[in-house]
Formats: structure tokens, C-alpha cells, sequence
């Protein structure tokens, strides 16, 4: 105990995480892992994560801290359920350092996990509905203020009853639009990589809402392909970007050429837009290739936003959005990418084998350049 | 992040009642007495008010520290914790929780030290010897209080929407805006939301400026508690009262002599571990 505090201070206000019995660890988030528990007294599921403290030199994360107090501002039914925050008590075994943990709804799968899984099979109804609850949750976010920054499908969590939480808040942060044209100056080392749109590999640092649609983007399609589109390195993104999405260009990308990167770096020119024309082997739906088209528009500006794809044909045709519960009660354990294999092509053979539906295509693509699917 | 107030935690938790609160400090009071408490409080809301500025906060994340101070001392003892710590851990946390970002370590300490040399060498007369560690383990003591309730609703938002609303923001809202930093030193904003402080002192800024005829029917049409903007104002009215009579640097050496203080004992044994702390033997990190 510090000088300055009473060694026989109390702690009555958040609870002991020991109310919560470890079953097994599920995940492992941007700042902690994460594990799935059981409350002793209510035998209720949850989540807990840890918040790690270890090493930290600013102190409790600013990381933690913005996803629980936008975890405490938020509340829908498409976005994971903050339960409440726990601790442990700093004694002489943990160096005086307690730790937080929050403690979350218990979600049965995540949708990494679950396209991994051979065996899972989502009708066309069946992913409208997810891709319905998908932007559900990003139109509320997004009317908060608020952007995911971390879109991807591991961090889309599905309960066994099919509801779709968007989860892991660690990179979300507040944003507003800024009144005096003076630019925000947010970190662009955001978004895993495979789900970083374009004008953040560009460097931007003034973006919006229009990061997390192209991530939605990218999750659509995977809802397909089954595994990541556009797998590849940093030096790689742009180009696999415009060999699916055509060249970035002025044409097509009004200021694109204030981006300092956009004039310094080696871009392919003279690439055609063909994203409905690659994808139409896996996505036999033209109204999902539509809606697939608007959210991997290269221009933010002109990118779909969540409301508008909520009213795109897509959902508002038959089959109409249908509820995952059945498909899901066909399995009885938890899917999570962290549980499951690899989902990388030298692990994972031939997945293209395992899903006849997506894979059995006239059109293989054959281009070394394009890792996995492109 | 825009919010909504009134499902906030600062709304659900948070708006405390007097009762609570003169329950809560009893000991301390029994100690101290009530005006010398509130004195003390003043003191370390301009301890907080002058580190806050000499790190070039915003106004915003000043008072979101205070309010943190506040909350802290209206559920433990000031036994439980010296101030004098706790204040500078208030600015450390309420930096980030603002996004104004994260004071490195060394700025932090030494710019409260300096603070503490410079200005308030009257009352301590000692160097500050906290370290940045002492400030982090303090700040989990901080969180786990306000049970990571961690956004805090201020009256300046409304206020300048008030203001607008009236067309009398050139007159009106330099000197509600600095009543409004004043209602820090009391226990308002422990006590009502965000928006009735904010009235009570626009209209407190009415009187001082001789508006009141013209806002008169402005505040009829409002459908608030007036009652409750009457309790702030007299609230506030009672800080002035008592601002004038306080002579700060004569008088904080013996109020500093007066304060309960962290006591040096050893932890007593096994003292907290309930029957639910050691069950959670598999979960904690050791």
C-alpha cells in the first residue's frame, strides 16, 4: 500500500470478480484476454475481460477507458451488453496491483468462428439477417458519435438465440465533425488489416463513419467467400484494393491527391473496377453484389452509409431476413476464431472443397498476387 | 460522444442527496466541522483549479477532475486518502476520460510540484514527494469508487444553449459562465443535474447584470423544480458569504493540522477478504 492511502481502506463498490467462476479462455481482445465464466450465485454465462495493467506506463489504459464508458453510453440490442465491472483486491501476491475486469453478456459464437466452420451453413435469409443486425448496430453507433475502428469478424459476436452484437470497443473512440474546416488528427493505425479501407492505408487522419461501412464491406463478402478477402501485407493493401475496386484515382476519388502517400507511393494505374464482376462466383444474389459494390466504394464520401444500406433492395426483396435461431440450434457448441483453426490458406487446405455451395465456381482465381480469395 | 443524460451513469448513480452525504462525512465532520470542511474542500478545488491550468487544461477536463475529487470524498474518509494525492490523480484520470490524452509521468510530477512550491508553499512546506506510482495505484483506488461511472455531464453545455436561446449571450454568459466555475467549490454538482445548475446560475448572472424584467418571462415559461434552482442559488449564495470571510493563508495550516490523515498502521489481517474474496482464488492474478 502507497503512503497517501489507508492501508485499511475498503472496497465496497465495484465486486470481487471471484463472484464469477472461470470456465475456459475464449479470446483475446486489444487489451486483455478474454474468458467465459459462470456466475456462481445466478449460474448466468458471461464474458469477462482483463483489463492488462501490466507494464502500463500511462496508468489505467486510455484504451479501457474509452471502451467502458462508451460501453456504459451505449445500449442496444446489436451491440454486446457491459453487465458490470469487477476487480480483485491488491494484496501482497499481486505486488499491490489490482486488476478490472468487465464483465460482459456471454455470446455463443463469433462469426469468425463461425464461417470457419465447415458445417455452419447461412441461407440467403440467414445472412441477410445478419447483415441487417451488422448495420443496425453501426447506424446506432454511429448516431453516437461513435466509430468501432476494429470492424472484423471476429469481433461480431452471435448469440445461440442468432442476435449479433457488435463487440470489442477497445479501438472505438468518440469523433465529431469539426465546424471550422480545421481537420481531426485521429491515429490511422487503426482496423486489423485485412478490414482497413483505403483512405486510412493512405494515411488519412481525418476519417468517419466510413471506415466501419468498408469493414462491413469486407464482412459481407466473407459471409460468402468464408474466409477474409484481400489477405495481405501493408505494401500489399493498396494493390489488391485497386486490382478489386479499379485504380485510386482523382477520377473516381475526388481529393484523393492531398494524401501525401497517394502522390509517393507506386499505385497500379489502369486497373477496372471489377468488384461485382469478381465476386459474382461466390455471390449469386445481384442485390447482395449491390450492396456489396456501395460499401467498398473507394471515395468515403461516396461510400454507403448505414442508413442508406438499411434501405438498400437487399433486404426488402425475397427471401426476406431470416432468423439464425434454428440454423444455430443445429450446433451445440461455441464457435470462436480464437478456439478454432487457422483460417490461413496453408493450414486451412482447400477450403473451397468444404463449401461446394460457395466454391463449386466456374472462374478459380489463379493470379498469385491475389492471397486467398483475390 | 453526444449522450444522453438522463440515461446516464452520472444521472442513475450519481446525483447524490444531502442526507447521503452529511451520513457519509460524519466522521470527518465530527473531526473538522462543517465550514472548516467546506474550506478545506475550496482549497483543494483551486489546488486542482491551479495544477489544472499550469498543464493547460481546458476548463472541461479542470472541472471533470474536481467533480472526480468530489465524488471520491463523498464515499470514503479523508483518512482514506490525502488529498494532496488524490488531487493531481484526479487530473491524470480526468485527462483521459476528456480525451485531452495522457500527461506523460514526468509532466505530471513536476509540474505539480512546482504548483505545490510556488504557489502553495503556505500550506505545504514540504516538497511534494508523491511519484507517478503512487498516483496510478491510487487511481485504480479512484475508478473502483466511482465504479468506472467515469462521463461526467457540466453545466457549460447547457448553459451556452440557454444563452442562445435567450439572445443575451454578449451580457449574460462571461458572468454565468465564471458562477458556474465557482459552484465547483460547493457540493452542487454532487447534488442536482448539470442543467439546473446551469439555470440557477444563468439566472443568478441575470440579477448581477439587471436582466431580470427582460428573462422574467423566459424562466415563467420554463417547466423546471424552481425550487431546486432556488436551493443552488442559496448554495452558492452561501460559498460567496463564506469566500469572503476565509482567509486562506492564515487559515489552511490549521485546517491541514485539523484533516483526519491516513493512518500508518499496517493493514490489518484479513481485514475485506470475504468469504467471496478467497472463493476467487481461481481468478485472481497472483
Amino acid at each position: 500500500m502507497a503512503k497517501g492511502l489507508d492501508p485499511n481502506m475498503d472496497f465496497p463498490f465495484c465486486h470481487d470478480v471471484g463472484k464469477y467462476e472461470r470456465i475456459t479462455k475464449i479470446g483475446q481482445g486489444t487489451f486483455g484476454e478474454v474468458f467465459k465464466a459462470r456466475c456462481r450465485k445466478t449460474d448466468r454465462h458471461v464474458a469477462l475481460k482483463k483489463v492488462i495493467m501490466e507494464n502500463e506506463k500511462e496508468g489505467f489504459p486510455i484504451t479501457a477507458l474509452r471502451e467502458i464508458k462508451i460501453l456504459q453510453l451505449l445500449k442496444h440490442d446489436n451491440i454486446v451488453d457491459l453487465i458490470e465491472i469487477c476487480r480483485t483486491k491488491p494484496t501482497q501476491y499481486n505486488r499491490s496491483k489490482g486488476s478490472i475486469y468487465l464483465v460482459f453478456e456471454f455470446c455463443a459464437h463469433d462469426l469468425a468462428g463461425l464461417l470457419s466452420n465447415a458445417t455452419v451453413k447461412f441461407t440467403l435469409g440467414e445472412i441477410k439477417k445478419t447483415m441487417l443486425q451488422l448495420l443496425e448496430g453501426l447506424f446506432y453507433i454511429h448516431r453516437n458519435k461513435i466509430l468501432h475502428r476494429d470492424m472484423k469478424a471476429a469481433n461480431i459476436l452471435i448469440t445461440k438465440n442468432g442476435v449479433l452484437k457488435l463487440a470489442d470497443f477497445g479501438l472505438a473512440r468518440a469523433f465529431s465533425y469539426t465546424k471550422t474546416g480545421q481537420a481531426n488528427r485521429y491515429t490511422n493505425r487503426v482496423v486489423t488489416l485485412w478490414y482497413r479501407p483505403p483512405e486510412l492505408l493512405l494515411g488519412d487522419r481525418d476519417y468517419g463513419p466510413p471506415i466501419d461501412l468498408w469493414g462491413a464491406g469486407c464482412i459481407m463478402t466473407e459471409m460468402w467467400t468464408r474466409s477474409p478477402i484481400m489477405q495481405g501485407h501493408t505494401e500489399q493493401r493498396l494493390t489488391l484494393i485497386s486490382q478489386l475496386c479499379g485504380s485510386i484515382m482523382p477520377e473516381v476519388w475526388p481529393g484523393v491527391e492531398k494524401y501525401e502517400l497517394f502522390t509517393k507511393m507506386e499505385l497500379p494505374k489502369g486497373q477496372k473496377r471489377r468488384v461485382k464482376e469478381r465476386l459474382k462466383a461466390y455471390v449469386r444474389d445481384q442485390y447482395a453484389l449491390d450492396l456489396i459494390d456501395k460499401l467498398l466504394t473507394l471515395d468515403p464520401k461516396h461510400r454507403i452509409d448505414s442508413d442508406d444500406a438499411l434501405n438498400h433492395d437487399f433486404f426488402w426483396t425475397e427471401p426476406l431476413p431470416c432468423d439464425l435461431t434454428n440454423m444455430l440450434s443445429q450446433h451445440k457448441t461455441s464457435m470462436f476464431e480464437y478456439l478454432a483453426p487457422p483460417r490461413k490458406p496453408t493450414t486451412t487446405a482447400g477450403h473451397h472443397h468444404r463449401h461446394p455451395n460457395a466454391g463449386a465456381t466456374k472462374q478459380q482465381p489463379t493470379d498469385p498476387a491475389y492471397d486467398r480469395i483475390f | 460522444m453526444a449522450g444522453n443524460f438522463w440515461q446516464s451513469s452520472h444521472c442513475k448513480q450519481w446525483i447524490l442527496t444531502k442526507e447521503f452525504l452529511l451520513r457519509e462525512r460524519n466522521g470527518d465532520l465530527q473531526v473538522m466541522g462543517e465550514v472548516d470542511y467546506q474550506k478545506l474542500m475550496m482549497f483543494f478545488a483551486n489546488v486542482i483549479q491551479s495544477i489544472g491550468e499550469h498543464l493547460k487544461l481546458r476548463q472541461q477536463v479542470i472541472a471533470t477532475a474536481t467533480v472526480f475529487f468530489k465524488r471520491f470524498y463523498s464515499k470514503h474518509s479523508l483518512r482514506s486518502c490525502d488529498p494532496l494525492l488524490l488531487a493531481p490523480t484526479c487530473i491524470f484520470l480526468a485527462s483521459k476520460v476528456e480525451e485531452y490524452g495522457v500527461i506523460s509521468n514526468s509532466r505530471l510530477i513536476s509540474v505539480v510540484s512546482a504548483v505545490i512550491k510556488n504557489k502553495y508553499s503556505y500550506a505545504f512546506p514540504s516538497e511534494f514527494n508523491y511519484r507517478i506510482h503512487h498516483v496510478w495505484e491510487c487511481e485504480f483506488y479512484l475508478l473502483e469508487l466511482m465504479d468506472c461511472c467515469l462521463v461526467i455531464y457540466h453545466p457549460y453545455r447547457p448553459l451556452v444553449q440557454y444563452v442562445n436561446d435567450l439572445g443575451l449571450a454578449d451580457n449574460l454568459l462571461p458572468i454565468a459562465w465564471r458562477i458556474v466555475n465557482d459552484s465547483y467549490r460547493t457540493d452542487v454538482n454532487l447534488l442536482y443535474p448539470p442543467f439546473q445548475i446551469a439555470l440557477a446560475c444563468l439566472h443568478m448572472a441575470c440579477v448581477v447584470q439587471n436582466q431580470e424584467a427582460v428573462t422574467y418571462q423566459w424562466f415563467a415559461d420554463l417547466n423546471v423544480e424552481m425550487d431546486k434552482i432556488i436551493e443552488i442559488t442559496n448554495t452558492i449564495l452561501k460559498l460567496y458569504d463564506l469566500w469572503k470571510g476565509f482567509d486562506e493563508k492564515g487559515e489552511i495550516g490549521g485546517l491541514l493540522k485539523k484533516m483526519p490523515k491516513a493512518s500508518l498502521s499496517q493493514p490489518r489481517d484479513g481485514k475485506g477478504e470475504s468469504s467471496s474474496g478467497r472463493s476467487s482464488a481461481s481468478i485472481t492474478d497472483q
